[in-house]
């Protein structure tokens, strides 16, 4: 028969606490979908936290299993959540919106991005570009001429598919291209952020308040180890 | 651990930006020729999370807002019957020099003859290349063509240039609806035969009024919910602080 493993006290303490530090991760989250409640094509994270593995116990005189124990908890998964923003009408005739799925393809000195984000200018050199001043690609994967009259005709322009996107920042995604995409582009309008205020505001007060129960374990747990070590024994 | 707080106040530095943008087009709503202030956001490079998250898990800081340069919407022209009042249909600006030499655009056509019959703009900056009236020719003779051709007494005086450039939202800003070229911007170039003049007109400012309303209610909201992250992460601060009591 294997030895049975004492529990300690404190593990209780660093399972509290790493529910602690999941949920301050959770708020960070939170915090920049909240922060991104304008940007254009912007797309809310979906977090899921999980369990660490779980340790058997077993009752300290008979040995005999008791059952699992959770050894804490971390944000383990993390899915951008794809499904479309507003789209609103902006006049700009070099504004872009995908409607349906897809994204524009983008020429950055890193490599070819993706971006939902259609609030694009013209450079000196008479190119479509970003905000950052990174070329579009069209449909044919060369990067796109505005017009004579200043416009450019939304079929010009390459609609992506992309396996598994990846946030990279600055409005844009990396992933594996595959090919075109059955969304379509519309001029004079721009995606919206898809951050949905009300349920982000109740998702953060209800991460605060976990947050907040995680410290009540944790000053019980001490509370109780303070008792052991000052009263027990104690004439 | 105060990453979240510096997160959560990039939103409202964000919108306090556009309701900044919002104001200055609120203000400039009668202003000629004015066209609308437009900002850019980003989201923010991604990091990696602390001891609460995977390894794969990435951690947005944020969004940065920039400047998208001016609206292009053409303005409504509205009809003053002024002989020297232009109105461009069109892309395009009209070239003018202000009182510092500098050569700068603008949409501004509310003209007028200084002391010495000199073309200027409301502001006083000349157009450029100079016009100048003949003595004895009043206003009221002149005569402006769609094609900036200007006529007094059945002769051609001059012509108004009516220039473009390639990149028109990297202009610079001067005020008083003065725009300066760069390198950004391309030189200026002679504007596209389907931009015309208007005499008798001034073209108004593009700014929605509801529009820009219905925007200045949403940036306050928002950054309200951006406070309230404030509020929270600080909130998370003072119970991790209560851990010890």
């Amino acid at each position: 028969m294997s030895r049975p493993i004492t529990p300690p006290m404190e593990r209780g303490l660093y399972i509290a606490a790493s529910g602690m530090l999941a949920e301050q991760v959770r708020q960070d989250l939170i915090s920049h979908d909240l922060a991104n409640a304008s940007t254009p094509g912007y797309k809310p994270d979906r977090v899921a936290s999980r369990s660490f593995g779980e340790l058997l116990l077993s009752d300290t005189h008979s040995g005999r299993p008791i059952g699992g124990l959770g050894l804490g908890t971390r944000i383990e998964t993390q899915v951008i959540d794809m499904s479309a923003g507003p789209v609103h009408e902006t006049d700009e005739p070099l504004d872009f919106a995908v409607e349906g799925d897809g994204f524009f393809a983008v020429r950055t000195a890193g490599g070819v991005r993706y971006t939902r984000d259609g609030q694009f200018s013209v450079s000196a050199k008479g190119a479509l570009v970003t905000a950052a001043g990174d070329a579009v690609l069209g449909s044919d994967g060369a990067p796109v001429k505005v017009g004579a009259g200043g416009t450019v005709a939304p079929g010009a322009i390459g609609v992506v598919a992309l396996d598994v996107p990846r946030r990279e920042g600055d409005n844009l995604f990396t992933g594996t291209a595959r090919g075109a995409a059955p969304g379509t582009v519309r001029a004079g309008a721009l995606e919206g952020s898809a951050v949905d205020p009300v349920s982000t505001m109740v998702d953060m007060i209800g991460s605060l308040r976990t947050f907040e129960a995680g410290q009540r374990v944790i000053t019980t747990i001490d509370g109780t180890l303070q008792k052991a070590a000052n009263q027990v024994g104690s004439i | 651990m105060l990453d979240g707080l510096k997160t959560a106040a990039t939103g409202m530095i964000a919108q306090q930006r556009r309701i900044d943008a919002l104001s200055n087009d609120i203000a400039n709503v009668n202003t000629t020729g004015y066209k609308r202030d437009r900002v850019a956001f980003n989201d923010l490079v991604a990091t990696e999370p602390g001891l609460g998250g995977a390894q794969t898990v990435r951690v947005g800081a944020g969004v940065a807002v920039s400047a998208a340069g001016r609206g292009t919407g053409q303005g409504a022209l509205l009809t003053t019957g002024q002989p020297l009042d232009v109105a461009i249909a069109g892309d395009g600006y009209l070239q003018v020099k202000t009182a510092d030499g500098r050569v700068a655009l603008t949409r501004d056509g509310s003209l007028h003859a200084d002391a010495s019959g000199r073309l200027t703009t409301s502001s006083g900056a000349l157009l450029q290349p100079p016009i100048t009236l003949p003595r004895g020719v009043s206003a009221k003779e002149l005569t402006i063509n769609p094609d900036g051709t200007l006529v007094a007494e059945g002769k051609p005086i001059g012509r108004m240039a009516l220039v473009n450039v390639v990149a028109p939202s990297n202009l610079d800003d001067a005020g008083s609806g003065l725009y300066m070229t760069n390198a950004g911007s391309g030189p200026p170039r002679l504007a596209g035969t389907d931009t015309t003049l208007v005499q008798g007109a001034l073209e108004s400012s593009n700014v929605d009024i509801g529009d820009a309303m219905v925007d200045l209610i949403d940036a306050q909201r928002s950054f309200q919910m951006a406070s309230q992250a404030v509020k929270t992460q600080d909130q998370m601060l003072s119970i991790a602080n209560g851990l010890k009591s």
